[in-house]
């Protein structure tokens, strides 16, 4: 019962936030044409975005958890950002520019570098037939630091309006104009979602372990393919529109955690609409703190996620002593 | 019941079971004995499917177990690990309901059958008191009840246990002993149990198969077992036997002589 009264309370804050947000900040002495026009097409769409990019980020991130056993493997930290924005940053450096299936190329670009990196670090972690979580994560780092560091060299070697562009593409971007990205990251996120929601029994069973899992009639190995690639298009579809925008997978599933307990069946709802409800509150603090200008939110989430970090390895320091 | 037909695993190239040949029978009790190291655990998780890969075949009522899914293997037998992960952040009554994962699918909700399965695993192994309690917070003794708890719940036909009393007291090694007896005699479930407990496995089980670097040394009925004489051979190691002054029975012990 508790877990079902946690589940209402954070369904309510999420309904009052998505309710409130596109209001804050809109000037009372406008024309209420325009003002109308604003809200509908600008204000409503990227706080609706925010919430499916947060729901969705909050979601893969609590996969990753529950299949490696380990708190800090996530896409992020499996090397899926900085593959989306190398694939970005070439697309900028090489001046492309076309559109494919609703996807402009730089987005397109980014879509794919995600899903490479994450299908290399997969597999090189698998090489060998041995295969540990710690290898995944160490392999995801060294991959991480390997696309940054020829981020950074694209960057340098960008015109300046280039290399501009790259840096605003990694501090991940929320705004939008109009409908269309909602209708294009909407479907993926929620097929993803009703998936992970399927499987939710059997996320339990993982998250207890792999033999037990097995032992209690688990495929483990099957069921581990099917959330790894569909978390993995979801992430990838997500980063190729909106950027980076890190720490959200990390930190809400553990806060959920903390609210609502370890039961998946309760955690995949809980975590959706708060990892829906935060990224609004903090495209909401960006937008605001230096109002007219803008703070970009992957950097809001990333300033709140270095601490949350740390906290949480100190915390876990303490659990294991 | 269940049968292994010139079983052989490799883990790393080094033959851990060489050439098993077993014959489980319905309602049978086997304690599978041996040194370290010797396949015993291994054995048991190849039973289980979830051990190496294989050479060989292992049939379950007639089938061979690659042709089962691992839902169809789940109803059939359930499986209490060595070890446990304690860090469980489940609650006992969650951890045990769990288990009732084979007989569902993506759909079913918690039937009567569910709750009747889960009320009669908490009365056999006594955690009724504790159902609320977080796993982490258990003693070991009363963790390997939730373990047991959590296996009986799945209700299959054939309980393996990997050495279920290894760390745990006297007074809850025979609590373990006298459930997992219970269990066969009163309930019906056959069981296949790795120990070391040599005095256990003799006294309670009613066959015994001693595993020596991946063969089967010796098999037979439990209490051959000790007037065989092969228990030195097997470990190494010599024993004394005596009579057990309350029942007569016969005991093994270390020697201490070299």
């Amino acid at each position: 019962m508790k877990s079902f009264h946690v589940l209402l309370s954070i369904t309510l804050v999420c309904i009052l936030t998505l309710l409130i947000a596109p209001h804050i900040g809109l000037s009372k002495n406008t024309d209420p044409a325009i003002a109308s026009h604003i809200l509908l097409q600008i204000r409503i769409p990227r706080v609706l975005l925010a919430f499916i990019i947060g729901a969705g980020l909050a979601l893969c991130g609590l996969v990753f958890q529950a299949m490696f056993h380990n708190p800090l493997a996530t896409p992020f930290t499996l090397g899926v950002a900085s593959g989306a924005s190398l694939g970005a940053a070439l697309a900028v450096f090489f001046g492309l520019s076309f559109t494919f299936i609703g996807m402009d190329s730089t987005s397109l670009l980014a879509f794919i570098g995600a899903l490479t990196t994450i299908i290399f670090v997969y597999s090189i972690s698998r090489f060998g037939g041995g295969f540990s979580t710690e290898v995944l994560l160490l392999t995801g780092i060294a991959v991480s630091f390997f696309f940054s560091s020829l981020i950074l060299l694209t960057q340098y070697l960008s015109d300046i309006t280039g290399s501009f562009r790259i840096l605003r593409w990694l501090m991940g971007n929320l705004s939008i104009i109009g409908y269309n990205d909602i209708w294009t990251i909407l479907p993926v996120v929620s097929v993803v979602t009703l998936l992970v929601f399927f499987f939710r029994r059997d996320l339990n069973l993982l998250a207890a372990g792999d033999d037990i899992a097995l032992s209690r009639g688990v495929s483990v190995k099957n069921l581990r393919y099917v959330l790894f690639f569909s978390t993995s298009i979801c992430i990838g579809a997500i980063v190729a529109l909106c950027g980076p925008i890190g720490f959200v997978g990390m930190m809400v599933p553990h806060m959920c955690r903390l609210l609502i307990g370890n039961d998946h069946r309760w955690l995949i709802p809980a975590s959706c609409l708060f990892g829906g409800a935060f990224l609004i509150l903090c495209d909401g603090i960006g937008r605001l703190v230096i109002a007219p200008a803008e703070i970009p939110v992957g950097v809001i989430t990333t300033l709140l996620g270095g601490p949350f970090f740390l906290w949480l390895l100190i915390r876990s320091r303490i659990h294991i002593s | 019941m269940l049968q292994t037909h010139h079983l052989n695993v490799h883990i790393a190239q080094k033959k851990c079971l060489d050439d098993i040949n077993l014959q489980f029978n319905t309602h049978d009790y086997l304690c599978i004995i041996g040194p370290n190291g010797a396949g015993k655990s291994t054995l048991l998780k190849s039973l289980m499917g979830i051990g190496p890969a294989n050479k060989g075949s292992i049939t379950i009522s007639g089938k061979p177990l690659e042709k089962l899914s691992q839902k169809e293997l789940a109803r059939n037998i359930s499986y209490v690990a060595q070890s446990h992960n304690r860090h469980l952040d489940f609650t006992v009554a969650d951890f045990i309901k769990m288990a009732r994962y084979p007989h569902h699918d993506i759909f079913s909700t918690w039937t009567t059958d569910d709750q009747n399965a889960f009320d009669s695993a908490i009365f056999l192994t006594n955690t009724e008191a504790f159902t609320d309690r977080q796993i982490p917070t258990l003693s070991g003794g009363e963790c390997q009840r939730v373990m047991i708890a959590a296996a009986l719940c799945q209700q299959t036909p054939l309980l393996l246990l990997d050495e279920p009393t290894s760390f745990l007291d006297p007074r809850h090694q025979v609590e373990v002993h006298q459930l997992i007896k219970n269990l066969n005699q009163e309930h019906e479930i056959s069981i296949i149990e790795v120990t070391h407990d040599i005095n256990h496995a003799v006294q309670h089980s009613l066959h015994i198969l001693a595993l020596k670097e991946g063969k089967v040394f010796w098999k037979g009925r439990s209490k051959d077992f000790l007037a065989s004489s092969t228990l030195s051979k097997i470990y190494d190691q010599e024993f004394v036997i005596l009579k057990h002054p309350e029942t007569g029975q016969n005991i093994a012990l270390t020697s201490e002589r070299a």
